[in-house]
């Protein structure tokens, strides 16, 4: 069974088309990262999983069911924009209100439960307002948390969040996860952060799903190469570009060979052409590149 | 796997879903000083015109009271769809534009803050928040008539106006208001849905049907003569319900409140499914 899957799904807002003729299939208790650029539609396709938004047609199912249908939705957590919170009430007695919103027996226990969850117990007390934008983005997966939804739906959860915040995030979404009974989708910018634990990909442009994939899948699919750094980088690059087809300097000041099979073959060609590799090592492309590279291909660059 | 199989909804019964609803606008209420505000603006406003209105004009002459009878800050004696001073309108059912102008605040909240994301992404039927706002908006509106009695009594008793009135009238034309608040309160909720983006618009267009001006607008074409045909819309019901009430009137009222009240509900339930809600 899957947690979410959606056909020829369209959206539009007045003559623009935000979502068109998307697909998307997630598996039951995977992290599903969404990606794409701005304006690619992933927060109008996330709106629409969580009933804010009426499509303008296709077919969205959420475990096989009708995504309005009551039952399911009182399963769903969400985390879009912002949490959603009221400014002058305290973090303790904004989740006491989703907790009365949800029905949840024994709201207060569950409200500690989450506040532990994303280490905020010792805000509880502190009005919404006076929270920093990370303590804000925890409150908000807090929020998503309460009453064990078996979906939760996250738009750029980490923005704003410290490194020890987004560890915690980390921690919070790979610990709800292992059982397999909660799925996450989580849009996010932040690529790096999101390959550290997204079992699945989506990625969306134009309002359309161009590809979909598992983070295997993922990592069987990018490329690996050789990087490399010398005295004389112009000329190394120069003579690697003539050899192999696909050489370029990286941010970090490394020379990428993506053609090449073994380090050995660089370090003698350039030897007998007097040129000394001072530091060499094999790596793959993550999540990010494979991305911008997928971006350039359809783009046609 | 079996964990995954383990995957069990639940669905709540309508009367589950009500009460959660109602749990969170109540605790909202409650927890809004904006209530508060304006229970003391309904005790206040009475007690002012009363007050102020018996006392001395500056040259030392006596002054011409607002009401011969204190009981006419409630209700007028007689159903007044025009009036032809300020005494014959300003009564009771000025609770109703306190009441718009709080209740659009109190929903716009919900949008300003994004909390209907949360509202909505868990509760899929759009009828749960119309009933649940009209219910309690309904009863922050009643609890608004009692200030006003109590303000109105206390303003009366410091102007040492005339309290005689006939009991019976008097408690069937504040209940029927009461009841009323259920009508009005849909009203407002069914308008906030409608202008639920334009937080301005939603505030202005609760103030105008408060006020009642498209009624009274028609009562001064067609004179009082209109009345019972007036009496279907909740500003006609609101005023028929006068110190001359009886049974009838209340009856009126209850039907008037809850035609309206369906009506509302009906159509805010439709909007808020067939249209984007955030």
């Amino acid at each position: 069974m899957n947690a979410i899957e959606i056909r020829g799904l369209t959206k539009n807002f007045g003559s623009k088309q935000a979502v068109n003729g998307l697909e998307m299939t997630v598996p039951m208790g995977a992290i599903y990262g969404f990606i794409g650029e701005n304006g690619s539609g992933k927060s109008t396709t996330e709106k629409i999983i969580c009933g804010l938004l009426v499509p303008s047609g296709g077919r969205v199912k959420l475990f096989d069911r009708n995504y309005t249908d009551t039952d399911v939705r009182a399963k769903v957590g969400v985390l879009i924009e912002a949490p959603g919170c009221f400014s002058n009430y305290s973090v303790y007695n904004n989740l006491m209100l989703q907790a009365a919103n949800l029905n949840i027996e024994n709201p207060e226990k569950e409200v500690v439960k989450v506040l532990k969850m994303v280490r905020m117990e010792g805000a509880a007390s502190n009005k919404y307002k006076n929270c920093s934008l990370g303590m804000k983005q925890r409150i908000g997966i807090a929020m998503a948390l309460l009453g064990n939804p078996s979906l939760l739906v996250l738009d750029e959860p980490i923005n704003g969040l410290d490194a020890d915040g987004m560890r915690i995030m980390r921690e919070v979404l790979m610990e709800i996860t292992k059982t397999g009974k909660c799925t996450v989708v989580i849009a996010s910018h932040i690529l790096g952060e999101l390959e550290k634990i997204a079992t699945h990909y989506g990625i969306i442009r134009g309002g359309r799903m161009i590809k979909e994939m598992t983070a295997e899948e993922l990592n069987a699919s990018c490329r690996t190469y050789v990087a490399l750094q010398t005295r004389d980088m112009n000329r190394s690059k120069m003579l690697l570009g003539s050899k192999y087809s696909r050489v370029e300097e990286d941010e970090a000041g490394y020379l990428r060979v993506y053609d090449a099979t073994t380090p050995e073959g660089i370090v003698t060609y350039l030897y007998e052409n007097g040129i000394l590799v001072g530091e060499i090592k094999t790596d793959k492309i993550g999540l990010e590149e494979y991305y911008i590279d997928l971006m350039h291909e359809k783009e046609g660059r | 796997m079996e964990a995954r199989n383990e995957l069990k909804f639940v669905s709540p019964s309508f009367f589950s879903r009500l009460k959660s609803m109602l749990g969170v606008d109540f605790y909202r209420l409650f927890h809004t000083p904006l209530f508060y505000i304006f229970l003391i603006i309904a005790a206040f406003i009475p007690a002012l015109i009363l007050g102020t209105t018996a006392m001395d004009n500056p040259d030392g002459t006596m002054a011409q009271p607002l009401y011969s009878n204190a009981w006419n800050a409630i209700a007028a004696n007689t159903p007044l769809y025009t009036f032809s001073d300020i005494g014959e309108y300003a009564n009771m059912n000025m609770v109703f534009i306190f009441g718009g102008i709080m209740v659009s605040i109190f929903i716009g909240h919900d949008y300003k803050s994004g909390y209907v994301k949360q509202l909505f992404t868990t509760h899929a039927k759009k009828q749960d928040y119309m009933i649940s706002k009209s219910i309690t908006c309904a009863f922050a509106m009643s609890c608004m008539c009692i200030t006003y009695l109590l303000g109105s009594v206390a303003g009366g008793l410091f102007a040492g106006s005339d309290f005689s009135v006939n009991v019976g009238s008097l408690i069937i034309a504040i209940v029927s208001k009461m009841i009323m608040s259920l009508g009005w309160a849909s009203l407002y909720t069914f308008l906030n849905v409608i202008f639920r983006k334009y937080f301005g618009v939603s505030i202005a267009s609760s103030f105008l049907f408060g006020t009642g001006l498209p009624i009274i607008a028609i009562g001064m074409i067609f004179g009082n003569a209109a009345g019972s045909f007036l009496n279907i819309f909740l500003y006609g019901s609101s005023v028929y319900a006068c110190l001359s009430s009886n049974i009838v009137t209340l009856i009126i009222c209850l039907i008037v409140s809850a035609l309206w009240t369906a009506i509302y509900n009906v159509l805010g339930t439709k909007l808020l499914s067939k249209s984007d809600v955030y």
